[in-house]
């Protein structure tokens, strides 16, 4: 099928012709009257598998609050709609993002991104135009530098205080020697840099330190060295792409110390379907929230949850989302839109969540602790700090 | 010149281009301006990526790696070093790192001269990546980068200089030697062209530009993770932008960059699901219909007897 | 561990093969491809991706154990290089796309690429984005101090008994022969009256279908999502480059030699020195052997 310059020139024009009917269907739809909250989120790219706990959290939050009638503004009800685009798992096209929802779309409110690149990437943009966003799955020392007033990070996992409860955690265990494995992207980076200076405080030795790519395939070299040094606690700071691979290769070796700590991955239901169950029972991860009686909502919210997408969520990022939304949602009955309001609002009031009380000073939320889950029998339960436990501490029992 | 204003049309066509680009902040807001930073990046990074590759034929998957190596400079040296040398020094430091990696890799050819480029771009990421994390940092933020106008305008001025070098490369007589070289290298160096400095020469220049791209858009996204700094998809966009533009000379390309970009822009707003799909399969029948490009589209040149595949005259 | 230690590690020689076995059968699919056609698949590690896909979906869905899924999924693989081949790229072959091998190359690398991004985000759109694992054969069998997990083992034997058969196939059958010869001087194999549109046909099938193949294997070890497939698509190129491009028993060879470098490379450094000593191998075996390092045959022009 030969094509002259003419056939070729319509299909050019087709193709051209397509596109501009997209764009236009796309100008047409924009409407005023419902409350329209935007945000971006990783759909496509290396972290695309991270981001459904956080997007399906904010889906259920906004089918619950249209089914009560919309959302609370200073006392209207209003229905929401959300505005989102795919960043690409790119931070400088979250930026771009948040430009064009305050910008061009124009939109009520924000939601944040997930991840704690994508959380400082875009807090420029928004003390710019003086928008205020509460946080959610955002992470690192370096959140304290940024400047308070338009973005808040309600999380108690920062790697410094991660650091230092899990020594303390370590040494009521009676663990006397570890091995600590480091994937070198910034948050689980952070951890190592902060949990080694308090091990050697606490005169714990560190018998491994190593550190690995996020693109590891096979991780046998490390692990054989883990093996050999028997250690009482193996530190798997890895993210959810190498947490299974860990698990995976730990069971081939054999890796049968009692303490098993895997930074991020188990706190998702994803975890257990791809190790099995034996295999993920008795790890110990960081998330600081479990469906507690005391705190409100938070068997209703992992009912539903479980309910609308047959699988639990993520015990760190899904709570972290819910809880940004419940703020929000507290904060804009009161306050309506009004920027400054909305701002002083959430820099000074205590608030209600399922995780307990929140309250900011500066960025940081300074009442949750920081906290480890441990999955027993199927279930993650919090086991540190004791005043937060649902459930006791058990020493892992092989893969 | 006549490289790029071959005629008044095209002369219209650039002008109209350059004042839209040249009021944008003044006029559009943010995310408008954002885009327009965006084209201007491509451009720039094309250009200087056609100054070897479409020259020469040499084509490079590894042009991200100049745009690290400038980004890296900056995030390494912020707040110790005024910006504008910082800027500069990235340009010069990538020129350096293709001249003295140059000469072995331009010994290499064809498919094997593609994947190298590729690798040499990874080895740069992966040894930055070893040495950041070894170093003890696990990310850099830069805190008080400068505002958009002044992002914009220094890519504007960046994005000009590479159109420049372009055009004058190709309309030179060092840019004759090259396209010599690209159709037969023994034969071109039997005639007398120094095709191993030429080559050298036109990989250092195509190096500088990337080098201070990259430095400028680290102020742009402050966040400096290694890994999406030196990320491939750049490479290969670059090479997709080139491509599609088709051409021999600084025209086609630019063309390329505007289209590409701003049909992901469109696509990416309106069918935020499918926008990729949808572009992978545009791509594909570019390819295969449209084989000379834009360039091809909107030119009708005659073709050569010699040149004509023979499935013309049946159609 | 000391360095004799290691270089006498059982344990890491296991690893190593199961790796290096991987990367050849993915480098094998490539070189076909390459070999015959000149065109550098871009998209074969997303084949992979689907094969991986195939084989989850086999599994979590209808109780179909990867192994006995393979050979379909291999086919379904196979059945889809052929549908590319028919639909797109016999015209790009046949002369459609103008002078000169420059303009083939680019232009062939962006219709790959382009293919590539379809499958990545088609099936991430079908699929969601989500990451994927299953347990299958997790049980860990010993054999003289080195611990095997049954489904890594199972991968080892698979790769190893297809790369071994599509080498014998290239080497003995007469359509192996037609297709070594379409691959080292394809004008010439055409003047001799190979069919050369059937060995092009015959080897996109291969290629894709034992792209899926990998896919199989490879879902059973650990985790992957639909954007997971360029890193293999980059090992797959380091190896048909490190073999000489076209030789397919080369690159069998430089893939266990990338398998070792990988696994006691980490073993002897560090694991964060993976991709450093990897790459600069590769950058390193290039630059002293141009043309691949077991350049030896007259390369066609």
């Amino acid at each position: 099928m030969t094509l002259t310059k003419t056939n070729r020139r319509t299909a050019v024009g087709g193709i051209a012709a397509t596109v501009l009917a997209l764009a236009s269907g796309g100008v047409l739809a924009q409407a005023d009257k419902p409350l329209r909250i935007g945000f971006s989120m990783a759909r496509t790219g290396m972290l695309a598998n991270a981001t459904p706990s956080q997007l399906n959290t904010y889906e259920l939050w906004r089918e619950q609050t249209n089914a009560r009638g919309g959302m609370d503004v200073g006392g209207t009800r209003r229905k929401v709609e959300f505005v989102t685009y795919d960043d690409q798992s790119k931070p400088d096209q979250a930026v771009r993002i948040y430009e064009k929802l305050i910008t061009d779309d124009k939109v009520d409110l924000l939601l944040a991104p997930w991840g704690t690149p994508f959380h400082i990437a875009i807090a420029p943009v928004l003390e710019k135009f003086k928008f205020p966003l509460v946080g959610n799955t955002a992470a690192s020392v370096a959140l304290r530098k940024v400047k308070p007033g338009y973005i808040w990070f309600p999380t108690s996992a920062i790697p410094d205080r991660i650091g230092q409860e899990l020594v303390k955690m370590l040494k009521g265990e009676n663990v006397k020697s570890v091995a600590v494995l480091s994937n070198v992207l910034p948050f689980t980076k952070e951890i190592k840099n902060f949990v080694e200076p308090e091990l050697k405080k606490a005169g714990i030795e560190i018998k491994v330190s190593a550190e690995y790519p996020p693109d590891i395939a096979d991780m046998t070299a490390t692990l054989t060295q883990v093996k050999q040094a028997n250690v009482d606690a193996v530190l798997a700071l890895a993210y959810p792409g190498d947490s299974v691979l860990y698990a995976k290769q730990a069971k081939e070796l054999g890796l049968n110390n009692p303490f098993q700590f895997i930074a991020i991955g188990p706190s998702d239901a994803f975890f257990a379907k791809a190790v099995g169950a034996t295999s993920a029972e008795g790890v110990v991860t960081i998330a600081h929230w479990s469906p507690k009686a005391e705190w409100k909502g938070s068997q209703a919210f992992y009912d539903a949850y479980v309910k609308k997408f047959g699988e639990d969520p993520d015990y760190l990022n899904s709570a972290l989302a819910w809880m940004s939304l419940e703020i929000l949602e507290t904060t804009v009955a009161k306050t309506g839109l009004d920027k400054a309001k909305m701002r002083e609002m959430i820099s000074s009031q205590t608030f209600d969540t399922i995780n307990g009380k929140v309250k900011f000073e500066g960025v940081q939320n300074v009442i949750t602790p920081t906290a480890f889950v441990q999955t027993q029998k199927g279930k993650l339960r919090i086991v540190w700090p004791a005043s937060m436990a649902t459930s006791k501490y058990e020493a892992k029992k092989g893969w | 010149m006549k490289d790029l204003f071959p005629n008044r049309w095209w002369t219209l066509l650039w002008a109209c281009c350059l004042l839209a680009l040249a009021v944008l902040p003044f006029v559009a807001n943010a995310y408008v301006v954002g885009i327009g930073l965006t084209v201007l990046m491509w451009i720039a990074l094309t250009q200087s990526w056609c100054v070897l590759s479409k020259m020469t034929g040499y084509v490079s998957l590894g042009h991200v790696v100049f745009y690290g190596i400038g980004a890296y400079l900056v995030v390494v040296t912020w707040q110790e070093v005024p910006l504008p040398l910082a800027i500069v020094g990235a340009g010069l430091l990538a020129a350096l790192v293709a001249a003295l990696v140059g000469l072995p890799v331009l010994r290499v050819r064809g498919p094997y001269f593609v994947i190298l480029t590729f690798g040499l771009a990874e080895l740069v990421k992966y040894t930055i990546t070893w040495i950041e994390s070894a170093s003890g940092m696990a990310s850099r933020i830069l805190f008080g980068a400068p505002d958009l106008p002044v992002i914009y305008f220094s890519m504007f001025a960046l994005a000009l200089l590479s159109v420049a070098m372009l055009t004058w490369v190709s309309s030179s007589r060092f840019g004759h030697g090259l396209r010599s070289l690209r159709e037969n290298e023994e034969a071109a160096e039997t005639l007398g062209v120094p095709v191993v400095r030429y080559k050298l020469i036109a990989f250092v220049l195509g190096a500088a530009i990337p080098g201070m791209v990259g430095a400028i858009m680290a102020l742009r996204s402050t966040y400096f993770v290694v890994g999406q700094v030196f990320d491939p998809m750049i490479s290969v966009t670059v090479i997709a932008m080139a491509i599609l533009g088709g051409g021999d000379n600084a025209r086609g390309p630019l063309l390329g960059v505007i289209f590409l970009s701003l049909l992901s822009e469109l696509l990416w707003v309106n069918a935020p699901l499918l926008y990729l799909v949808i572009l992978g399969a545009i791509l594909m029948v570019f390819v295969l219909v449209v084989p000379n490009g834009l360039l091809g589209l909107f030119e009708r040149k005659p073709v050569p007897v010699v040149e004509r595949p023979p499935t013309d005259s049946a159609a | 561990m000391t360095v004799l230690d290691i270089l006498l590690s059982g344990q890491l020689l296991f690893a190593a093969l199961v790796t290096g076995s991987l990367y050849a059968l993915i480098a094998l699919g490539l070189n076909l491809v390459y070999g015959t056609m000149r065109m550098l698949n871009v998209a074969h590690g997303d084949v992979v991706m689907l094969g991986a896909y195939g084989a989850y979906w086999g599994f979590t869905l209808l109780d179909i154990p990867p192994l006995l899924a393979a050979p379909v999924v291999a086919g379904l693989g196979g059945l889809l290089g052929w549908a590319l081949y028919r639909g797109i790229f016999q015209r790009m072959l046949s002369g459609g796309s103008g002078a000169g091998n420059n303009r083939l190359e680019s232009n062939s690398l962006l219709l790959f690429f382009g293919l590539s991004i379809i499958l990545q985000n088609a099936t991430a759109l079908v699929f969601t984005p989500n990451n994927r694992a299953y347990n299958y054969l997790d049980t860990v069998y010993h054999f003289g101090g080195v611990a095997m997990t049954g489904n890594r083992l199972a991968a080892l034997l698979v790769a190893g008994t297809a790369c071994i058969a599509v080498a014998v196939f290239l080497s003995r059958s007469v359509f192996g022969l037609a297709t070594r010869a379409v691959i080292e001087r394809r004008e010439a194999a055409h003047i001799v009256g190979v069919d050369v549109d059937y060995v092009q046909r015959l080897s996109f099938i291969l290629g894709f279908g034992s792209a899926a193949l990998a896919g199989v294997l490879i879902s059973m070890l650990g985790q992957f999502s639909p954007f997971s497939g360029f890193p293999f698509t980059i090992a797959g190129f380091i190896v048909i480059i490190l073999g000489g491009l076209g030789n397919t028993m080369a690159g069998l060879l430089a893939a266990l030699l990338l398998g070792v470098i990988e696994t006691y490379g980490v073993a002897l450094t560090s694991a964060n020195m993976r991709s450093v000593l990897l790459y600069g191998a590769f950058v390193a075996a290039l630059l002293l052997f141009p043309n691949g390092l077991f350049a030896g045959r007259a390369k066609s022009r």
